[in-house]
Order: C-alpha cells, then sequence, then structure tokens
C-alpha cells in the first residue's frame, strides 16, 4: 500500500473533489471512490519515482519542527527554493515528510492532513 | 520563461498520472457495474479542475487550451477596462432571452464609492463564470459616457422640478428614471418581455453607513407598456446602509414583477448624485416561491443569561456579583453566547501570527519523503526526495531536494 500523502496536493483534491461530486450525484459509491483513490496513490508514487529526474536545493530558517508516527512536519520561514533554472521565494513553507526508506505498510495513513471525509 | 525546466514537466507528469489512474480504475468500474461515462466524466472533472487551479500551466489538450486563452484574454481585458473606468457599468451580453444589466452609477469621487465598484468586477466575473459559458461571456464595459451627459442635463435643472434620467441599457434601450422634487424616483420602462438571470453574492456588505451599489434587477414587462416599477426612497440620507441581497434573482416569462426592482437614489438636488441601489425583494418566479424575505442588516442575536453570576441572590458577595455582572452585560452586548467569564481572561493569550499568513490564498507546502534529516546544534539538513511542492500557487515537482536550515 502505498503512501496516501499525496492526497492532499493539486492532482489529489482535484481528484477528491471530483469523486465527491460524483458520489453527491450517486454515480459512483463511496466504495468505489475510495478505490479510485487508493489506485492514486498507487500511480503518483510510482510516477514520482520513476518519472521525474530533478534536483532542488532550498535554504531558509527553521519555524518548528515535529516528529511524530514517523512523519516529520517542517515550517520553514524565507525560503529560496533553487533550481538549476529558476529561483522561487517564499515566507512561509511547511514541509510533510513521510519516511522514504522501505516503505512500511502505510496503515495509519497520516490521514489527519490528508484524507478528507467524504460528505 | 524562467522556470521551464520543472513547468514543462510538471504537465505531463500530471497528465500521465491521470491517463494511469483512469485506465486502471476503468476495470474497477466494470466490475462495480458503473458506465464507462461516468468514467469519463470522472476524467473531465479531474481536468477541469486542474485547469482552473491554475497550479499548473498549460496543462491539457489543445481544444481546452485554446478554450482556456481565449477566456483569460477576455477576462483580462475586462479587468484592465474595470480597473480604468471611474464609472462602471458592467453589462452582460444577452443569452437566449437572457439579459442581465447593471444600472449605471455615475460617480461621485467619494472613496467609499470606488471601493464598492471595484468590488463588483469581482463580482461580475464570478457571475459570469459560474454563471455563463465561460468561452463565450465577455464583461464589457457600458458606455460611461453615454451617461454623464444625461446626468448633466439633470442637475442643471435645478432642484425642485421632476427630471428625467435617461439610462441606456445594453441592447441599445433607454430607460427613463423620473426623479420627482421630493427625490422619490420612478422607473419607466417601456420594454417588453425579457427574461433577467442575476445573481447576487452575499460578498457585498457595506460597512457601516456606505451605500454600496450593487445590481439592480429589472422585471420583465408586458405588452411593452411602460410601467412604473416601484416608487423610489426618496428622502433617505445619502450615507445609509444598504443592504445587499445575497439571494439568487431569476425572472422568467410573463410575469410581472412589481417589486423586484428598486432603485434608490438619494435625491439632492443641486449635486452630482449618488445612484445607489437596493435590491429590497427577491422573488423567484420559477416555481412560484414566495417573494423573498426583504432583509435587513442583521444584527447579532441578544443572548440573555438565565444563571450563573450576575443573578441577584446573597447579599455577602455583592461586590463579586457586581464585577461579574458588569463582564457579563458586555457580553450580552457583544452578542455571544456565554463563554463567560473564561474569554477575557484567555483571549489575550494567543501569540499566534498565523492570521496574517492566512490572508494568502496559497499555503506553500511540500509533500515528500525523507531521505535523512540531520542535525548539529542549530543547524538542520534535509535530504528529501520525491516531492510535490505548491509555492506562490504554481505547482512544482522534484526527484531530490537537499536543504538547510537554522532553527
Amino acid at each position: 500500500m502505498a503512501y496516501q500523502l499525496y492526497r492532499n496536493t493539486t492532482l489529489g483534491n482535484s481528484l477528491q473533489e471530483s469523486l465527491d461530486e460524483l458520489i453527491q450525484t450517486q454515480q459512483i459509491t463511496p466504495q468505489l471512490a475510495l478505490q479510485v483513490l487508493l489506485q492514486f496513490d498507487k500511480a503518483i508514487n510510482t510516477a514520482l519515482a520513476n518519472r521525474v529526474r530533478n534536483r532542488v536545493n532550498f535554504k531558509g530558517s527553521l519555524n518548528t519542527y515535529r516528529f511524530c508516527d514517523n512523519v516529520w512536519t517542517f515550517v520553514l520561514n524565507d525560503v529560496e527554493f533553487r533550481e538549476v533554472t529558476d529561483l522561487v521565494k517564499v515566507d512561509k513553507v511547511k514541509i510533510v515528510a513521510c519516511d522514504g526508506k522501505n516503505q512500511v505498510n502505510d496503515y495509519f495513513s497520516h490521514s489527519s492532513l490528508i484524507i478528507r471525509p467524504s460528505q | 520563461m524562467a522556470s521551464s525546466a520543472n513547468s514543462n514537466q510538471v504537465p505531463k507528469l500530471y497528465r500521465s498520472v491521470i491517463e494511469d489512474v483512469i485506465n486502471e480504475v476503468r476495470e474497477l468500474f466494470l466490475d462495480e457495474g458503473v458506465d464507462e461515462q461516468v468514467l469519463m466524466e470522472l476524467k473531465t472533472l479531474w481536468e477541469n479542475k486542474l485547469m482552473q487551479s491554475k497550479a499548473v500551466e498549460g496543462f491539457n489538450t489543445e481544444e481546452q487550451a485554446a478554450l482556456q486563452a481565449a477566456a483569460q484574454q477576455q477576462a483580462q481585458q475586462a479587468q484592465q477596462a474595470t480597473q480604468q473606468a471611474q464609472t462602471q457599468q458592467v453589462l452582460l451580453p444577452p443569452q437566449q432571452q437572457v439579459t442581465s444589466w447593471q444600472s449605471t452609477r455615475p460617480t461621485v469621487t467619494s472613496a467609499p464609492q470606488q471601493q464598492v465598484i471595484v468590488q463588483d468586477p469581482k463580482i461580475l466575473q464570478h457571475m459570469s463564470a459560474t454563471g455563463m459559458n465561460a468561452a463565450t461571456t465577455a464583461a464589457t464595459l457600458a458606455l460611461p459616457t453615454g451617461i454623464s451627459p444625461y446626468q448633466q442635463l439633470i442637475t442643471s435643472q435645478g432642484g425642485n422640478l421632476p427630471q428625467t434620467i435617461y439610462l441606456k441599457t445594453v441592447d441599445g434601450q433607454i430607460l427613463q428614471v423620473l426623479r420627482a422634487a421630493n427625490g422619490t424616483q420612478y422607473i419607466i420602462q417601456p420594454q417588453q418581455q425579457m427574461v433577467l438571470q442575476q445573481q447576487v453574492l452575499p460578498q457585498m456588505q457595506p460597512g457601516g453607513g456606505q451605500a454600496p451599489v450593487i445590481q439592480q434587477v429589472l422585471a420583465p414587462l408586458q405588452g411593452g407598456l411602460p410601467q412604473v416599477l416601484a416608487p423610489l426612497q426618496g428622502g433617505l440620507p445619502q450615507q445609509t446602509g444598504v443592504i445587499i441581497q445575497p439571494q439568487q434573482v431569476i425572472l422568467t416569462g410573463n410575469k410581472v414583477q412589481q417589486n423586484a426592482q428598486v432603485m434608490q437614489m438619494t435625491g439632492q438636488p443641486g449635486q452630482v448624485q449618488q445612484i445607489q441601489q437596493q435590491v429590497q425583494q427577491v422573488q423567484q418566479v420559477q416555481g412560484g416561491a414566495a417573494p423573498g424575505v426583504p432583509q435587513q442588516q442583521q444584527q447579532p442575536p441578544m443572548m440573555l443569561q438565565v444563571d450563573g453570576a450576575g443573578d441577584t441572590s446573597s447579599e455577602d458577595e455583592d461586590e463579586e456579583e457586581e464585577y461579574d455582572e458588569e463582564e457579563d452585560e458586555e457580553k450580552e452586548k457583544d452578542g455571544e453566547d456565554g463563554q463567560v467569564e473564561e474569554e477575557p481572561l484567555n483571549s489575550e493569550d494567543d501569540v499566534s501570527d498565523e492570521e496574517d499568513q492566512e490572508l494568502f490564498d496559497t499555503e506553500n507546502v511540500v509533500v515528500c519523503q525523507y531521505d535523512k534529516i540531520h542535525r548539529s546544534k542549530n543547524k538542520w539538513k534535509f535530504h528529501l526526495k520525491d516531492g510535490i511542492m505548491n509555492l506562490n500557487g504554481r505547482d512544482y515537482v522534484f526527484s531530490k531536494a537537499i536543504g538547510d536550515a537554522e532553527w
């Protein structure tokens, strides 16, 4: 089971919203929506691991750090993200990072941040 | 473009993920007995949301990209145009017998009204996006010049004569507005059947004492008879609070709406007028719903205290009671429902500066996995991988990220 970490991204949220709409109109069942999301998790994890090949550097000041359930959460201030081609500056950024080695079966799924209960 | 590498990569990546997911779940859909069409709808919804979010550039098929480009151009033109003109009148083109328009608001150079008007384009853009086809609506400016000459005629006529103001709508029809001596104003509208659809969004609420101008809803008339729609409220001070009704106005067909249109003009003879509008009643014709209740400025509910401190009871604790009573009275005036004494004690404890930062639309977020996190005294080093970033509203991805920070 892949990390559900990426559900709270533009790509993931738009998928969840679309699924919610279909559930509202009863075109799909919540169960099916969940299956779609699980499939999305797999796809995005694979895509990131295999299809992306670039490096980014960043520098800033650390405001807070937290390590809980093997998940690091940082808040940085005045950060510069640097890629070969360009530079992006932000005043504040939150970094959520799951363990990258030997992905543990993600039973907890760190859901407080990520999975939205569909209503 | 500066961000060439990543922004080329991201749309392709997203596209491939979408394709993968859709193909993988096709089987699941079929197993559940769900039609392929629903799957296509999911895909379309997904792609549209991604396009709308603007987090990704140049996303999607050529067709949709062309549409998007066209819509963006129109939106940009509209934005530029509305920001420039002082008098702002946004008229939406008639669609299928649907005409909606805003009456003009010749502006005095007063700040409150300018504020108000600036908000309008946003509302209208929102309207145009939601209510109409994004590709076909163009918010165009009506000719402000068409209005002001008429207005000048009026102001020069002096105070006590009934004055006629002519307003011109987008489809060339002329409205007559009679302004009587005491400031009441009537709108005579020699139009025939007209179907209007307008949304009044609950975004504009006047600050105290300001009178924003929102949207005017025209009622359809029957038989081409000029009809006096509604007497306007005259004699009101200029700074009455106008309440914007957050309701949908849908007027169709042949019914005559007598009170659907209210134009409130504050009459001050001899001055350039501020025309203020207030939608007092909103009636929904379809389904014959009950007429909208005229809304008033909502006041916070007053809560009465029925127990607890503040009651007159024992004599021993007079001083405490008085203190508590004062506190509680203040809270009652605030209209809050009894958090009681704790609030003034704890209310200043928070040192959070979150509020300032929440003003931004995006929280800049990076979701990724960590290879190694290292710390030496207060120097932290981050080794991250496989991440998606949303910075300043835009999406980026990385396979590796290395960072330094001081705590």
